[in-house]
């Protein structure tokens, strides 16, 4: 071997590299950190002020009061929250259904041109802006109902509810199929083996094997429900309501003010100030937690099933 | 092993239905055909209302089904049958003018609204060039010393552009002084090289500046592109003479024709330079030659119907999206209304949301995907940041639109409803969706390239930027692309931050009022005036959704065409 090849170029460190190397290094992990820096800053804001709500109005006041009216400084958030259950219940009864029927149909009958035409298509639909959905089930929903006699107030639950279920389907559809996509292709050809028919592999093996990555993509359309605010602010009006389970229909006719919709005519109202601006933030939170928690579990469910197929 | 006698889970044949079947699977065809049309029909709802077709008369539309609809779909069909490129060139041939138009327009409005002088563009220009020269002769030069390569590569541009320290930091600190009493402040600075420009007692002429600063640097792109393709570097030197002097000659013929020279140098550089690029490459490779015909038989079609109902009389559709709508200021009156502030800020806030959200994003899915340890406390950082992520991108807008609220405007007190506070609150909203998928993107990069990179000796810094990035890099900007889409429609945190309704003015710096598209449709669905409701209104939504459109469709032709290729 020759010993005249200018080995120190090949192994030589150009100076200044190792700090090169170093600086992008802790430039990235910068960016990495950012998200938690967003986290804690949603947590710690809201919380201040929310704090400061709570020093003014009586945390049991807030979280049992049955009346929720800025003008007369009455801030009971259970109005809001049963403003938000119907509104999720409803879409919830639409959306999951219908999402996962489409997730089974994608990922067990279509053919694979229709799958790659459906698929962008569903996409597309979640890419709607939702002030687009509100005023949708506004200005067109609510006259085509009427149309078959039912007696919608201008702004009313029932519209805006299917929009938000609507708008929540390519959510279940999607990752449910996902889920289905994932479950291996030995357990269907088991199925058939044993004789059994398309129906059977579809309902009785594929659904329960992807079972848990469809309940997570429940949650997580559940979530973006309850966090849903256009829609709401656009198509429910501003007044909110309890429950009146005497009446339940009568629910479904007049306005409602889940508590996303509070909180943008809370901030959109003027002369707000004091405790009703606070308040604000105090719904923001509880908000917050609520969604984070729906999905810190849809994830832990998902990371499940992803654990069992791969 | 031995049939058992318990055959019952294949039951007899007779138990099989068929019909439990296929009603099934009707049902699940049922269900994604309701999600999917029930959409659609609202969608055409909109439109109707927004272009009011029926307002013609049959005429009108017979004529145009004569003269456009029935040549294209009958050219589209024959595509479709024999030539598949062909096909694909009359798209290109119809996208590439229509892309160059609306870059045109942007560039257009930018310069109309103040919010960058011609002078400026061109100092900018001038200051960016001589950056990048020096970076590059220092790198021929000195190849090996990479810690004053770092230097180059940060002071470069810092001095050229902004100079040392820049005016900004300067102005902040001065205050900052006076604030706290004391009579000391920053005498000198080294003046940027932008700013000598300005200040230059002598500046070329107004189109001078625009076709040195605009044209020549698209022209120069495009000359890479041509003389690749050609494998002469001449080419590209000949090709940007010719934009350039095709752009100037707008300067002197364009007044004689009633067409003003600004309009003529943008139009020819963003839509006539890169269509004679394309159709010089069609006709070169001789495919699909057949698919210039489609833009000819488009133009055609629209002058010859022109010509007939002028003919004949027909009345034309009154549709309430229409060019006065674009360009004019909000009104009281539905007739004079218009949506020009509203575009205007939502493009200026898309920048802010891009420039933001884009290099921390890459920058963190690059951290988590290629040096994120697996163990130790760095390890369990790692996942938890991972766990944050996936749950951020699931937090209600809302939320995101209190943060901003608290954050910016009642902590770093920016001024309430402008368009940088309204971007950076949206950019943290995109923020996870632009990770999560880089982060996809970075992960499909096969691990060999990586191996054979450190194999040759390159360090980690120098792998990811050279084997990594390029080649994750359309999957990145096809989901940045997207989270941006999505953040032009986000209404509910521009509410939260106080963005006001009906804005009369198109804001011309990043800290003006914010009017924003969605927040304008949202001011429009109070208002219960018939005229607003199903005219304006739906105006309104559908030139969000057509802005929509446009870029979803560039997404996804950048992820069709990268796919392709791998």
């Amino acid at each position: 071997m020759s010993t005249d090849t200018p080995t120190e170029d090949i192994t030589s460190r150009p100076p200044g590299r190792a700090a090169r190397e170093r600086i992008y290094r802790y430039l990235l992990f910068a960016c990495a950190s950012a998200s938690i820096f967003v986290t804690i800053g949603i947590v710690a804001l809201l919380a201040k002020d929310a704090l400061d709500f709570f020093g003014l109005v009586d945390p049991v006041a807030f979280f049992t009061g049955t009346e929720f009216l800025l003008s007369r400084d009455q801030f009971g958030v259970l109005p809001l929250v049963s403003g938000t259950l119907l509104v999720t219940v409803i879409a919830a009864a639409i959306a999951l259904p219908v999402g996962v029927a489409a997730a089974v149909y994608l990922s067990e009958y279509a053919s694979d041109r229709a799958r790659s035409i459906l698929k962008p298509s569903l996409e597309i639909l979640a890419g709607i802006p939702t002030v687009v959905y509100g005023i949708f089930a506004l200005v067109y929903v609510t006259p085509f109902l009427r149309v078959f006699g039912l007696p919608l107030n201008t702004f009313n639950v029932l519209s805006a509810s299917l929009m938000v279920g609507i708008m929540i389907i390519p959510m279940v559809s999607s990752l449910s199929e996902d889920a289905m996509s994932a479950v291996p292709d030995s357990l269907r050809e088991g199925a058939y083996g044993l004789g059994a028919t398309k129906y059977e592999v579809s309902t009785g093996v594929v659904i329960p094997a992807a079972l848990s990555g469809i309940f997570s993509s429940f949650i997580l359309a559940l979530s973006r429900a309850i966090g849903e605010t256009m829609i709401v602010a656009v198509a429910m009006g501003s007044r909110s309501r309890l429950i009146d389970f005497a009446n339940p229909l009568q629910n479904l006719w007049q306005g409602n003010q889940p508590m996303t919709a509070a909180m943008v005519q809370i901030n959109s109202a003027d002369n707000v100030s004091g405790p009703g601006f606070k308040s604000m933030f105090a719904i923001g939170l509880t908000l917050f937690v609520i969604t984070f928690l729906m999905n810190l579990a849809s994830n832990r469910i998902a990371a499940r099933y992803r654990e069992e197929y791969s | 092993m031995a049939t058992q006698d318990g055959l019952d889970w294949a039951g007899e044949s007779g138990q099989v239905s068929e019909l439990r079947g296929s009603l099934f699977k009707y049902a699940c065809l049922g269900a994604v055909s309701f999600a999917l049309l029930s959409v659609l029909v609202l969608l055409l709802y909109v439109a109707a209302d927004a272009l009011r077709p029926f307002s013609a008369d049959p005429g009108w539309h017979l004529v145009y089904f004569v003269t456009l609809v029935l040549p294209a779909l009958g050219l589209a069909g024959s595509y479709v049958r024999s030539e598949k490129p062909a096909g694909e060139v009359a798209v290109a041939t119809v996208g590439i003018p229509i892309v160059g138009l609306l870059l045109a327009a942007a560039v257009a409005v930018v310069l109309s609204i103040g919010l960058l002088s011609v002078a400026e563009l061109f100092a900018m220009t001038i200051a960016t060039a001589v950056a990048v020269g020096v970076i590059v002769v220092h790198a021929r030069n000195r190849p090996r010393a990479a810690f004053e390569r770092l230097v180059v590569l940060v002071g470069a541009p810092t001095v050229a552009l902004l100079g040392l320290p820049p005016l900004e930091v300067v102005w902040l600190i001065n205050t900052a002084l006076a604030e706290l009493g004391t009579a000391a402040r920053i005498p000198l600075r080294v003046i940027s090289l932008r700013e000598l420009v300005l200040s230059a007692p002598v500046l070329p002429l107004g189109w001078m500046m625009l076709v040195g600063s605009v044209t020549v640097p698209v022209a120069g792109a495009l000359g890479v592109v041509v003389a690749r393709r050609r494998e002469r570097a001449r080419d590209a030197v000949t090709f940007v003479a010719g934009a350039a002097a095709f752009a100037a000659v707008g300067a002197f013929v364009g007044p004689a024709l009633g067409v003003d020279p600004t309009v003529w140098i943008l139009v020819a550089t963003f839509a006539v330079a890169p269509v004679a690029v394309y159709v010089e490459g069609v006709v070169r490779r001789e495919d699909g030659v057949a698919g210039l015909a489609f833009p000819v038989v488009l133009v055609g079609g629209v002058l010859a119907g022109a010509v007939l109902v002028e003919q004949f009389g027909f009345a034309p559709p009154e549709p309430w999206l229409d060019w006065q709508f674009l360009t004019s200021v909000h009104s009281r009156t539905p007739a004079d209304a218009g949506f020009y502030p509203p575009i205007v800020g939502s493009v200026m806030m898309m920048i802010v949301v891009a420039l933001a959200a884009f290099p921390v994003g890459v920058g963190a899915a690059i951290y988590l995907e290629e040096y994120a340890p697996d163990g130790g406390l760095a390890g369990r950082f790692v996942t938890l940041v991972e766990i944050n992520i996936g749950n951020l991108a699931g937090v209600p807008s809302v939320v995101y639109g209190l943060l901003g609220l608290a954050l910016f405007i009642r902590f770093l007190d920016m001024p309430s409803g402008s368009v940088i506070v309204g971007g950076l609150a949206i950019a943290l909203l995109i923020l996870p969706i632009v990770i999560i998928s880089a982060q996809e993107a970075i992960r499909a990069v096969p691990d060999s390239h990586r191996q054979a990179s450190y194999g040759m000796g390159a360090t980690r810094w120098q792998t990811i930027r050279q084997v990594v990035l390029p080649q994750a890099m359309p999957g990145i900007l096809t989901g940045t692309i997207l989270a941006v889409g999505r953040a032009i429609g986000e209404t509910a945190p521009l509410l939260m931050i106080g963005a006001a309704s009906s804005v009369r003015l198109a804001p011309s710096g990043f800290f003006d009022q914010l009017p924003a598209m969605p927040r304008q449709i949202f001011a429009w669905s109070t208002n219960l005036e018939p005229e607003i409701r199903h005219g304006v209104l739906a105006a309104g939504v559908v030139t969000l959704l057509v802005v929509l459109l446009v870029m979803n469709g560039t997404a996804i032709i950048i992820r069709n065409k990268f796919q392709r290729e791998a």
